[in-house]
């Protein structure tokens, strides 16, 4: 590696924390600014017990000095008990459900990637045909559609009303709606980045030239026009990947996943504070790390993209 | 060829990846499968699979403050006292660690003493003996500030809790500016003694008639000092030790908690199901799908819009029974509802507001609320104190309430009085608002704010009661808001009107009356405080009872404060349950509550399923379950 590029992955590096350290500030100083607090129940406890509470878990203190602490604490990598489940420690809440939705978001990426890849081929082989028109129309829908009424209307259709599959996702033919959901953005992307790079590699020189030699069209096709045109498709892996395990907050909540997304909804709703500290730097680092790894993708896949 | 070698790795990986994770899901299945089937034994005669609730937030009983918590703790433990179904069906308490259940031995200075031996051959499930040292050491760590439990203070009936509680301005004030405070006693204890091993001696500041329906609550079980001293004790099954008819022998978070009977159980040969298995949701129409498959026997929640076919087509296993609480709407007592011209100040104000809430209180119809709206089998409320509580007399609390002939409670809520009701209540509102005959409306009623925490069902309620309203020409505006937030509104008195709902701690009245005094936590209509404070408005006459209180047009704190703390002290069960009639007749007075429908809980059970019972908490008894 060059020392260019080995510094600019410093920087980079210096950035992110900087960006993450941005993210546990703003996060911090918010969450404690809502109203309401972690042990307010339909039932009040008595004042004594919140005081012994706030106590037990240093709430007592001036919200400027909690805030050192909870920085000290992160940079040892301690994320402390959580406030509502007792007795668990978020590291272990977030583990959990880093499992499930990692499970989740790789098998959709996994699938959207390979339907995204062939789908956007065929439609620009087959360009300006009934079929690639069907194929753009519909992944039109699927990117402008949002994921909650995208989920919303496959739990109506799959669970509520034909019961083929659960509504719940904690089992794994429950997986099965959400996965659907969470592939479906990616899945449209890629077919639709496929396809205009794959149209723009077939009008190439090299692929006119292979023509004229008489190269075979399934050889034109698979050694030399998918192999270039699937450079933006590699470099949108990374954010697809965060952008599954991140979107999947929604999806999670609507299919009952228990997974980071819906642990990160919940501690919220709960105002578990040392819970929704540790999901967001955890979910805010993973973003961070994809960004920074597609960034250097790029310059590895294609050298002639200069990243200062 | 750079890129091509790239291009293969990624796809390897994401092919991996992809395979590995199939693989896993696949495993999956048999630990969190909806097929329960394929995860135990597909007999259900050996493991009865249920769902309650989504994971519970702990499962330390002096911990938990939530109902499916606490029925899986009651599998887990046992303590002094126990719920029992009698051969009538009835549910009683019964000695369950302890050999009987004495009365106790009261005291000159008034305080009671109770004297338990523990039965012989009671054994923690990792097999070493439970001593009474156990209780007195659970007793002390869930009454305590080092624990600060939400159900610590379910001891406050025995002496010491308060000296453990009691607290001192250290002269100090912090960076807020608030008074720094310390514990007075730090190291001060309960009053609860193992002389030796089998004995567990406790005394009570007073007598009161619940006394052994706390020893069965979960927050009374004991825990033992080594187990617990890990403070994720009790969230491995490797950890957790309990003393009682099960052990838990496996917890997939958020998927499914088993329960397997424990052999150690003294009374192991009366527990005849092997196992349990509580699969944790909350989604009810994925309860109702594997109920209706049969992979569950027993779920806790039903989808509402399905309530009415269900009752059709499975008439035996759909089931209501009662619950220990009131669905009701509470108003802010300091909000003034009254005409900006009215003139009226003071106490004189109040008793306007009082006539005026009352009034509204009889426009709803209650019969369409809970088979229109609310559609779960709901009971129409015309008291705060929920059915299900027994008075002196054998009828039931609610039954005494209001002291009224031709109907029970506070106003009568049967179809056929509802014209009256709101004839009677139009005269009433036309006494303080400028009423247009023609239109047939109010024309100077303040525009109200109805707060209620988001969701479809409250959603519904609300805007009936905005549609009720607006008939009359009363403007309520609906305000929802986010659960947390909603509690810290209503708790602050931030609202004119908000939805409110109440369930009883335990079998008694007074847990429904004492979160009224002036300085509970619970007193959302913030009675006794701001405004309300200096309010001389409220009178009561306790000299029939043999108490010296006799107060006209007194403060909250003169008045219901007074009673509330001599119900507390009161030791004749028929006085007792006398005061809490007055005590709730002044509190209905105050118009401020305004009670909806008193709780039901839904479920369905197979109806094969043999030997099930629920507490009148809610808590459910798998043990004796049996086909």
């Amino acid at each position: 590696m060059n020392p260019k590029t080995l510094k600019y992955i410093l920087k980079r590096v210096v950035l992110a924390i900087f960006t993450i350290w941005v993210v546990i500030t703003l996060t911090f100083f918010i969450m404690h600014a809502v109203p309401g607090g972690p042990f307010v129940g339909e039932k009040a406890v008595t004042p004594q017990v919140q005081k012994a509470m706030e106590a037990k878990y240093g709430l007592d203190k001036p919200l400027f000095r909690q805030y050192l602490t909870y920085l000290n604490d992160v940079c040892h990598l301690r994320f402390g008990p959580s406030l509502k489940q007792r007795g668990r420690m978020v590291i272990d809440i977030i583990g959990d459900g880093l499992k499930t939705s990692a499970k989740l978001g790789v098998i959709a990426a996994a699938i959207a990637t390979a339907l995204g890849v062939i789908l956007g081929s065929f439609a620009a082989l087959r360009r300006n045909t009934i079929l690639d028109r069907i194929i753009m129309v519909i992944t039109t829908a699927f990117v402008s559609m949002p994921s909650f009424i995208m989920g919303s209307l496959l739990l109506v259709a799959f669970a509520v009303r034909t019961h083929i599959f659960p509504a719940n996702g904690s089992t794994a033919a429950g997986l099965v709606l959400p996965i659907i959901t969470l592939m479906l953005y990616p899945m449209s992307y890629i077919t639709r980045l496929t396809r205009s790079s794959m149209l723009d590699v077939l009008g190439q020189d090299y692929i006119r030239t292979a023509k004229a030699k008489g190269v075979s069209r399934t050889n034109i096709i698979f050694k030399h026009a998918l192999k270039n045109a699937l450079i933006p498709v590699i470099t949108y892996l990374g954010p697809e990947l965060a952008y599954i395990t991140t979107g999947s907050l929604v999806v999670e909540q609507i299919f009952a996943v228990p997974g980071i997304g819906r642990a990160f909804v919940n501690s919220i709703t709960n105002r578990d504070y040392t819970l929704i500290m540790g999901t967001t730097i955890v979910l805010a680092t993973f973003i961070v790390i994809m960004n920074l790894v597609s960034d250097i993708m790029y310059k590895v896949v294609d050298p002639r993209i200069n990243l200062e | 060829m750079k890129v091509k070698k790239l291009f293969a790795i990624v796809l390897t990986t994401a092919m991996v990846l992809g395979l590995t994770a199939c693989g896993d899901s696949a495993a999956g299945t048999a630990g969190a499968g909806t097929t329960g089937a394929e995860t135990v034994s597909s007999d259900k005669t050996q493991a009865l699979n249920v769902c309650l609730a989504s994971e519970p937030a702990t499962l330390d009983p002096a911990l938990n403050s939530s109902v499916d918590g606490a029925t899986m703790c009651l599998h887990l433990f046992s303590g002094i006292a126990k719920w029992e179904q009698d051969d009538a069906g009835n549910l009683v308490i019964v000695p369950d660690c302890a050999v009987e259940l004495p009365e106790g031995v009261a005291n000159e200075d008034g305080t009671m003493t109770y004297t338990y031996t523990l039965r012989d051959g009671l054994k923690w499930s990792d097999g070493q003996d439970v001593k009474a040292s156990d209780f007195v050491y659970a007793w002390n760590r869930a009454a305590g500030p080092d624990l600060a439990a939400d159900y610590g203070y379910m001891f406050e009936i025995v002496k010491g809790y308060s000296e453990m509680w009691e607290v001192k301005e250290t002269g100090e004030v912090d960076e807020d500016g608030e008074p720094v405070v310390e514990y007075v006693n730090p190291d001060a204890k309960l009053a609860v003694e193992a002389p030796d091993d089998k004995t567990l001696v406790v005394t009570t500041t007073t007598n009161v008639p619940y006394w052994n329906e706390l020893l069965a609550f979960p927050a009374y079980f004991p825990v033992r000092e080594d187990v617990v001293a890990n403070e994720s004790w009790a969230t491995d099954p490797s950890t957790y030790v309990g003393n009682g008819a099960y052990t838990m022998t496996a917890w997939d978070h958020n998927s499914l908690i088993t329960l397997t009977k424990n052999e150690n159980y003294v009374d192991a040969d009366k527990v005849t199901m092997p196992q349990i298995n509580f699969f944790l949701s909350d989604d009810a129409n994925n309860m109702l799908t594997n109920f209706k498959n049969g992979d569950w026997q027993l779920i806790d929640d039903v989808p509402t819009n399905e309530i009415a076919a269900l009752k059709e087509e499975y008439p035996d296993a759909f089931k209501i029974t009662g619950q220990l609480g009131t669905y009701y709407v509470c108003w802010n007592i300091n909000e003034d509802i009254l005409p900006a011209d009215s003139g009226l100040e003071g106490a004189e104000a109040e008793v306007a507001r009082q006539e005026i809430r009352n009034a509204i209180s009889l426009m709803f119809d209650r019969n369409y609320i809970c088979e229109s709206v609310a559609q779960g089998g709901q009971v129409p409320a015309s008291s705060f104190v929920a059915m299900g509580l027994s008075d002196t007399d054998g009828k039931e609390f609610y039954e005494n309430a209001g002291h009224n002939d031709g109907f029970v409670g506070y106003y009568d809520v049967s179809p056929e009085a509802l014209q009256s009701n709101y004839d009677a209540a139009i005269e009433t509102l036309k006494k303080y608002y400028t009423y247009d005959e023609d239109a047939k409306k109010f024309t100077n009623v303040p525009t109200l704010t109805y707060l209620y925490n988001t969701s479809e069902g409250h959603k519904a309620i609300a805007e009936y009661l905005q549609n009720a309203l607006a008939g009359i020409g009363i403007t309520m505006n609906l305000e929802n808001q986010e659960w947390n937030t909603f509690l810290d509104t209503r708790k602050a008195g931030n609202f004119s009107i908000a939805r409110n709902g109440w369930l009883g701690d335990y079998n008694d009245p007074i847990s429904f009356l004492d979160m009224w005094t002036s300085a509970s936590g619970n007193n959302d209509c913030q009675f006794g405080k701001g405004e309300n404070e200096k309010v001389e408005a409220y009178s009561i006459d306790l000299t029939k009872y043999g108490y010296d209180t006799n107060v006209v047009n007194g403060t909250w704190a003169q008045t219901y404060d007074v009673v509330i703390s001599d119900i507390k002290n009161c030791t004749d069960p028929v006085v007792r349950y006398e005061l809490m009639h007055e005590a709730e007749d002044l509190l209905m007075s105050t118009g401020c509550i305004c009670p909806l429908y008193y709780y039901t809980d839904l479920y369905m059970q197979d109806p094969e399923l043999q030997g099930y019972f629920s507490s009148p908490l809610g808590y459910k008894y798998f043990m004796y379950c049996h086909y």
